[in-house]
């Protein structure tokens, strides 16, 4: 009965496995062991790190309500909709991938022509009793206009009160005082995408 | 005339010893919890109170207030009479618990006993191993299989532990010659050399183990072991009557460290210049922080480990122990 | 007086245990009545000054009746009623009755005649200890290390008998009979 032929999904070099201490065959081993255990002060050492922590007094506790936990840009959280930087007019393009691609289905659009015959969202919202923050409309957005926000504090009265399109849209007046960032995470274009880009070839 | 001066000393006494002991077992619940949380880099309750300090109050609101349920289908007066042999086989044990030097008070002198019994440790002990019973009948009558898990375990546990602790105790009796507490007390009188815990180290470490095990302080909690049996015997109590557990495994907890620094580490005499009733209270906080100390560092035991050292490991050391303090002796 | 009350009150308890001990038909109650009979038995001898002997009696009593629970545990569902199956009913009641009013008449007969005296009565200034020690080991020293060495060697016994080995745990044997 050999496992280890299929366990061994080419983990690296290196890898030490263990089959637990060998079990000890005639009763004067088994003292051995028992004596070797219980003197050898393992369990001091235990008492000690504890010991040493307390004295240390290194406290990892945040203190919820007063303290928040800054989120990092990759944090999956309710989603915003965001604004050109240029114009301030909306990016999203109702191009309706996120919609196609939303694996819970909860992302609906509407979207109409305008009078200047450019396509115009009309409505926008995601049900986020369904909305199980995979990211895939975030990355798949061409225009990078859906993205993930960082806040956590999900407790509200109704179930629509992050979804429609007024609530994640920046507000036009945070827009205009330059409090729109940049979304960082998930879909974003990497700090050091330039040194990506190549020149089409041409010869085809 | 004289005896009803005693009655009325005594009741004062029993009063005073329970309010005392019942307060300090709560706040014993919440030094534990800080003490804990330190260990493990955490900050424990902070938000009730200055660092938390009312917390007791609002867990002693909390648990006085709850609806108390009693479950479908238990054995409802074995039910609800264990909680109370819980709480009063740990506060009987403290009956005969001599806790500072005697001191006068208005030309009264003032023995801080309540009941001065010549086999005061014995007695303790048998309150003691009653206060078993009370996790044993809970169990069994939960109609529950976690709880009747717990109550198994709770057999397999005074079996185990009331031998070894019966045994390493009598050593130290051998030397004194009494099993009253404030002879084993009067017999260490002289500072630090003259403590039990020199000439009897065996005895003390074998009292010490099974000391935690009649306490199901960690090593040993495998009476309501969450990991294994969810809350064991008590997985069915909830407001005051889980509180009662809790407040007698506190005063046991308490009883213990009272009994250990006066059998083995000197008990309430004064040492160099600490007076008597410090040098007690310091020995008793050391003894409660190092049963938290275990809790935070340490693994359980699984009931048949417990046996197997307890019957083959311990009592024979223990009687070892009585073998050789004999032939000391003699 | 306090004498007295405590007497009456001690008798009245553990009468009234015992007789839930013979009558409950759960299992449980059974169990928790005897040992509450049991412990309120040492009240008895606290009241004549035995110290020594009430706390030895809760300690034996609690260890033993708690192998009684381990059993009953074991063999019963202690949160049902036990349904009993008697069948001569007759002949048990009346055996019972007869041996009851026996046993009353072997210990009460002494007490009427007025004949009882201690074989040995308490010496004045000696304690309760020191005196269970004295009769230990002079009149009963042969049985009590006849008891003495029946219990070494019953404990050595049971320490051999649950020698189970624990080697290898359950999954370790069903990999190796290969099935897992
Ligand atoms: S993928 Fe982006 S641009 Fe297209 S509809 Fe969705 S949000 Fe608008
Ligand atoms: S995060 Fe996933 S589930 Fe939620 S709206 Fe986007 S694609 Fe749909």
């Amino acid at each position: 009965m050999e496992l280890r032929g299929f366990k061994n999904r080419n983990v690296s070099p290196g890898y030490i496995f263990f089959e637990g201490e060998p079990k000890p065959l005639t009763s004067w081993e088994q003292f051995k062991r028992f004596l070797s255990r219980a003197v050898k002060g393992e369990l001091f050492v235990g008492l000690w790190i504890v010991l040493r922590e307390m004295i240390r007094f290194d406290i990892h506790t945040l203190q919820y309500p007063m303290e928040k936990l800054k989120m990092g840009p990759r944090y999956r959280a309710i989603h915003k909709l965001l604004r050109l930087f240029d114009s301030g007019s909306e990016r999203c393009i109702g191009c309706g991938l996120c919609e196609k691609i939303c694996i819970s289905n909860c992302i609906k659009m509407d979207t109409k022509v305008d009078e200047k015959s450019r396509k115009l969202v009309t409505q926008y919202s995601i049900n986020f009793g369904r909305c199980i923050f995979c990211g895939y409309c975030a990355e798949v957005c061409p225009e990078l206009a859906i993205v993930h926000g960082s806040s956590y504090e999900h407790a509200s009265e109704q179930r629509a009160s992050f979804g429609l399109k007024e609530d994640m849209l920046t507000p036009l007046d945070k827009f205009k005082a330059n409090k729109q960032k940049e979304f960082p995470g998930f879909g974003a274009l990497s700090k050091d995408a330039d040194k990506f880009v190549k020149k089409t070839p041409l010869a085809y | 005339m004289i005896e009803t001066a005693l009655i009325v000393e005594t009741v004062v006494k029993a009063i005073i010893a329970l309010a005392v002991i019942a307060g300090m077992a709560g706040f014993a619940t919440f030094i534990e919890r800080k003490v804990l949380a330190f260990m493990q880099r955490r900050l424990g309750p902070m938000h009730v109170g200055p660092y938390g300090l009312l917390q007791l109050a609002a867990d002693g609101i909390k648990l006085f207030t709850k609806e108390d349920i009693i479950p479908q289908n238990v054995v409802k007066p074995i039910f609800m009479i264990a909680p109370v042999i819980a709480a009063a086989s740990a506060f009987v044990a403290i009956a005969a618990v001599p806790y500072f030097p005697e001191f006068t008070v208005f030309g009264y002198t003032i023995h801080p006993i309540i009941s001065d019994i010549n086999v005061g440790l014995l007695f303790i002990m048998g309150a003691a191993s009653v206060g078993m019973y009370a996790p044993l009948l809970a169990g069994l009558s939960s109609h529950n299989k976690w709880s009747l898990l717990g109550g198994a375990r709770a057999v397999i546990q005074l079996l185990s532990f009331e031998v070894v602790s019966g045994l390493s105790i009598l050593g130290p009796v051998m030397m004194i010659g009494s099993l009253s507490l404030i002879n084993m007390n009067d017999y260490q009188i002289g500072g630090v050399a003259n403590w039990l815990i020199w000439k009897q180290p065996l005895a003390f470490v074998l009292f010490a183990i099974a000391g935690f095990a009649e306490t199901n302080r960690t090593p040993f909690d495998l009476i309501e072991f969450e990991a294994e049996i969810v809350s064991g015997y008590a997985t069915e109590y909830s407001g005051m009557r889980w509180g009662l557990f809790f407040i007698g495994e506190y005063a046991n907890m308490i009883t213990i460290s009272v009994l250990v620094s006066i059998i083995f580490l000197g008990g309430y005499n004064d040492i160099w210049i600490i007076p008597g009733a410090i040098a007690m209270l310091i020995k008793v906080s050391l003894w409660i922080f190092l049963f938290l100390w275990v809790r935070a560092a340490w693994p359980h035991v699984r009931p048949d480990q417990l046996m197997w050292v307890c019957w083959k490991v311990l009592m024979p050391l223990a009687l070892i122990n009585v073998l050789i303090t004999g032939i000391v002796l003699v | 007086m306090f004498e007295a009350i405590a007497f009456y009150m001690f008798s009245i308890l553990v009468i009234g245990m015992f007789l839930i001990v013979v009558f409950s038909k759960n299992a449980l109650y059974s169990m928790s009545a005897l040992a509450g009979g049991m412990i309120f038995i040492s009240g008895f001898f606290f009241l004549l000054d035995a110290d020594f002997l009430g706390v030895v009696q809760i300690i034996v009593y609690t260890g033993a009746i708690m192998a009684v629970y381990a059993f009953g545990m074991m063999f019963f569902d202690t949160t049902r009623d036990v349904k009993e199956n008697i069948r001569f009913k007759k002949i048990i009641y009346t055996l019972s009755t007869l041996s009851a009013i026996f046993v009353i008449f072997i210990l009460l007969a002494p007490v009427y005649s007025g004949k009882i005296e201690a074989l040995y009565p308490s010496i004045q200034g000696v304690g309760n200890i020191q005196m269970i020690g004295l009769i230990l080991f002079t009149k009963y020293l042969v049985p009590f290390e006849l008891a003495a060495i029946m219990l070494l060697a019953a404990m050595i016994s049971g320490i051999v008998l649950v020698k189970i080995k624990m080697e290898e745990t359950p999954t370790d044997i069903e990999v190796a009979k290969g099935e897992k």
